[in-house]
């Protein structure tokens, strides 16, 4: 069975027919192409595939894309502003780049991602702060130091 | 001659960076192309079982079903999992889809259907019918006169025992004061790489296939496929674009690459494969539990006068890369410390029942060191010495030998130890167990590796390069080295750049794609930056000289009067013109091509590190926690120090997840994982890290390397886990010689000692 849904993707919006059982993850990734969100384990466990449904920062794969009908997403690939003068990143990409927070880059969205709601709820966190806000954010490859320094960095505070 | 860097030796984002903070960085699983199926592996739930037959009518029966592979519909060509081509130590054990399970996860059939939800609706409706047959999953099962034989070898030996000796051990013994012999164990960590293994395969008209795949070693997963597949070299194409993490797992070949192109070949149409997170667990690989039996005799003095070890692999269903890292874990405990010369040393690997181990960053030396660095605690405190000075004093040095059979250049061990060692303040803060006493204790550890950059003489290193410039000045960089996310090709470009006197802005590189990019065995042994990066140095200073025979021409003077510097032609300081203005065609004709090949075969170099690890021991609930790292890494000369920093600082976070939470549990009736999944096997997260300050050594560059740059990816991991270890002890008086070191054994041990108030 399949149902028709209204998604507003990085404010573009997009209607759908998707299976019932299928995950906004899926939707995302095989209907919309839009790869950057990542399937790193599709229980919600590792937080790479971090989105914002209406602002709140969600796991793609336990939403089911017909739960998330009329909703606002926003993934990675909304970040950067795109005009005249070329791609704008913004500031989390611009931290991450500099300071070496992407290693293999497989968990960078979904970081990037859960940062993203952290500074909007919380423009100047402590590094206790940012260390609990991805926590849900599994990275194999940094030890996590330089991606806790980038989104400091991006917040404006001092780095460690 | 001497002259400053422009590109090396300071911190550069990696060149690709941006695609991965903008999300348009393409992993294997994210290419699709227009009529895929998605494929999906019918996996044994018995550890051990012969497939008597399977019934795959209801499955092809279901509507959108396109084909279903069994063990007979497929190439029977027995082949090997890890494909590097070692010295004798590989055994052709695998097949592609088997009829006789191994482990709990064998793959017996596969199935390919116009979407991922039928192909797994279809996956329950392939009958197979077992005979199940008794299973072992430790080496002690599997060693038992009787045990059921996995591959019909002997004892379920994987191959003939290692034995590497020196020296007269009997005699070394003789001489000690005081000897020791104790085993030591260590767990089954997984990779967890981020990035689940997956591919996409199709065949064009020409009957070519192209795979893109996830996997450190493009071009060995071509030479395997080909042979398995019986296709001529030229009809594989392998395409690996961004890699999330490999780890050393990567390095194999999995079941999913072959019957992707094989259903690929049935269907007519491409076919994607994605394994889940549990089957990444469950079917890749782990790391090898080892039991190492240690003997060391030790003078009063503090000398060591000989030593004796077994090391014991559980390679589990099939060999993989067990006889390498059995063959690594064994020579490898001739370094470190010196013990006279005198050591007999064996090492044996096991067929079991358990998941599949292979390679690991660390690569079998994890094991050893962790045995070895722990014991040099026992030792010092057996003689009466601080460890720090007990380590000092036999630290290996210049002279000494190094399992690759060369003498080592430098006392590079010995400075890291002692630059530790004023970072922590060692003398002021270190103070023995029985003075710590509360609830919560302090800890203080050190541990201690060395790593080879390559795998030199195992394996007989070779990486290529191709340089080719463009007519606006800029440079085109063809490499088969991968970039498993280790910022390798950031550290191609800067050298290239370097040895050119571009900027590195000029300089593109053209990488994973086996079409295109020439030879290279594969990114593992650290030893990209020193094998490839040679290549690259080699190829670069090729095409220098023939920019500036170019020049000398055109200016009318000797070439070797020239230089070029950012990108422009000088004579003593001087810029005469641009290397754009020189390579550019001129009277409408095109400019000359010009193209620099280097091959370079690597000999061996010598990384080193000293860890030390602070600890506080929670003795009511049996909580370890780490509260700072110190990492001293002496590697010659950082090409790019935030790629090298960022290499520590994960290779630390993986070893602390060694050392105190990961352990892939398996059910002991049945063999089956029990913790396949995040949740359950915990990894640190980033509440868990430490402050990590890591401090870079350049003392020793290596003389045949780029710029003196030695390797750094596997050294982290190594003495992490011996650090922490001895920092429990440290705090507690508690010795573990098993990791991972979790509150349940350390309660139960602090208990045993009448630490605690239940006692």
């Amino acid at each position: 069975m399949k149902r028709l849904i209204r998604l507003y993707v990085n404010g573009e919006p997009h209607e759908v027919l998707v299976p019932v059982y299928r995950t906004l993850l899926d939707v995302l990734r095989e209907e919309l192409g839009l790869t950057g969100t990542k399937k790193g384990c599709d229980v919600g466990d590792c937080g790479a595939c971090t989105i914002l449904l209406n602002g709140e920062p969600v796991n793609a794969c336990l939403v089911l894309a017909v739960e998330a009908d009329g909703t606002q997403v926003d993934t990675i690939e909304g970040l950067a502003q795109v005009g005249e003068e070329g791609v704008r990143l913004h500031p989390l990409q611009e931290s991450f780049l500099r300071l070496g927070a992407a290693q293999c880059g497989f968990c960078t969205p979904g970081m990037i991602m859960a940062a993203r709601a952290l500074l909007a709820e919380n423009p100047s966190p402590s590094e206790e702060a940012v260390r609990f806000a991805i926590a849900g954010n599994i990275c194999r490859c940094t030890g996590y130091t330089k991606i806790v320094q980038a989104i400091l960095y991006a917040a404006n505070r001092e780095v460690m | 001659m001497s002259r400053g860097f422009s590109t090396i030796g300071v911190g550069h984002p990696r060149i690709d960076a941006i695609e991965k903070v903008t999300g348009k960085a393409r992993y294997a699983a994210d290419f699709s192309l227009p009529g895929m199926l998605y494929g999906k592996i019918k996996r044994s739930p018995h550890a051990h079982a012969r497939v008597l037959s399977i019934d795959a009518e209801k499955a092809l029966a279901l509507e959108g079903v396109k084909a279903v592979l069994t063990p007979w519909d497929v190439p029977r060509v027995l082949h090997t999992g890890a494909p590097a081509p070692r010295l004798g130590s590989l055994r052709a054990d695998q097949l592609v889809l088997t009829d006789v399970a191994r482990f709990v996860g064998d793959g017996v059939a596969a199935v390919a259907a116009t979407t991922e939800e039928i192909a797994e609706a279809a996956l329950d409706l392939i009958e197979v019918q077992y005979e199940i047959l008794p299973a072992v999953f430790t080496v002690e099962e599997a060693r038992r006169p009787g045990a059921p034989l996995i591959h019909g070898t002997e004892g379920n030996l994987v191959m003939p025992p290692i034995i590497v000796q020196a020296g007269d051990v009997e005699a070394g013994f003789a001489e000690a004061d005081l000897v020791l012999e104790a085993t030591y164990h260590t767990g089954r960590p997984s990779h967890c790489y981020m990035e689940p293994n997956a591919c996409l395969c199709y065949f064009d008209e020409s009957g070519t296939l192209t795979i893109w795949a996830s996997t450190q070693c493009a071009f060995m997963v071509r030479g395997i496929l080909s042979e398995v597949l019986g296709l001529p070299l030229h009809k594989v194409r392998v395409v690996v674009k961004h890699m999330g993490g490999g780890f050393g797992a990567k390095q194999d070949l999995y079941q999913h690459e072959f019957v992707c192109a094989l259903l690929a070949r049935r269907t007519g149409r491409p076919v994607k494969m994605v394994y889940s997170r549990k089957e990444v667990f469950m079917a890749t690989k782990t790391r090898h539990p080892v039991s190492i039996t240690l003997k060391q005799g030790v003078k009063r003095d503090g000398t060591i006068t000989a030593r004796q070890a077994l090391y014991v692999s559980n390679t589990g269903g099939y060999a993989s890369h067990g006889p390498g890292i059995t063959a690594v874990g064994t020579i490898d405990m001739t370094s470190l410390y010196r013990c006279n010369e005198n050591w007999r040393l064996e090492g044996r690997s096991v067929y079991t029942n358990a998941p599949i181990a292979g390679a690991f960053r660390g690569y079998g030396a994890v094991q050893s060191f962790f045995a070895l660095d722990v014991q040099m605690d026992e030792l010092a405190e057996m003689v009466g010495m601080n460890p720090l000075d007990f380590r000092l004093k036999n630290a290996v040095g210049e002279g000494d030998p190094s399992p690759s059979g060369h003498r080592l250049r430098a006392d590079a061990l010995a400075a890291c130890l002692r630059r530790g060692a004023e970072e922590v303040r060692w003398h002021e803060r270190w103070q023995p167990p029985e003075v710590k006493t509360g609830r919560v204790r302090w800890g203080l550890g050190i541990g201690t590796e060395m790593h080879s950059s390559g795998a030199y003489p195992d394996i007989k290193e070779q990486s290529n390069a191709i340089l080719k410039m463009n007519e606006d000045g800029t440079v085109q960089l063809l490499t088969g080295a991968a970039d498993l996310g280790t910022g390798a090709h950031t550290v191609l470009a800067q050298i290239a750049a370097e040895e050119l006197g571009m900027p590195l802005a000029n300089i593109r590189v053209v990488s994973g794609d086996t079409d295109m990019v020439p030879f290279d065995i594969g990114a593992y042994a650290s030893r990209t930056t020193y094998v490839a990066g040679s290549a690259v140095q080699r190829a670069a200073a090729e095409l220098r000289q023939r920019l500036l025979a170019l020049a000398g021409e055109k200016l009318g003077c000797e070439a070797t009067t020239l230089e070029i510097r950012d990108g422009e032609i000088r004579r003593q300081g001087q810029v005469l013109l641009s290397v754009a203005e020189l390579v550019r065609g001129e009277g409408g004709r095109p400019a000359v091509a010009l193209m620099a090949q280097a091959t370079y075969e690597a000999k061996v170099a010598y990384s080193f590190a000293a860890h030390f690890a602070e600890v506080e021991v929670d003795t009511e609930t049996g909580m370890v926690r780490v509260t700072k790292v110190v990492a001293v890494h002496e590697i010659g000369k950082a090409i790019n120090p935030l790629g090298v920093e960022g290499q520590i600082e994960g290779g630390i976070q993986q070893g602390i997840g060694h050392s105190l939470t990961e352990d892939l549990v398996l059910d002991p009736e049945t063999g089956a994982p029990l913790n396949a999944g995040f949740v359950d096997y915990k990894m640190p997260l980033a509440p868990d890290m430490p402050e990590i300050r890591v401090i870079i050594l350049e003392e020793a560059p290596d003389p045949d390397s780029p710029f003196g740059a030695k390797g750094v990816g596997e050294d982290p991991i190594m003495a992490i886990g011996p650090a922490i270890a001895n920092a429990v002890y440290n705090a507690t008086g508690v010795r573990f010689r098993e990791l991972p070191i979790t509150p349940d054994k350390l309660l139960a041990r602090l208990r045993e000692q009448g630490e605690t108030d239940t006692a």
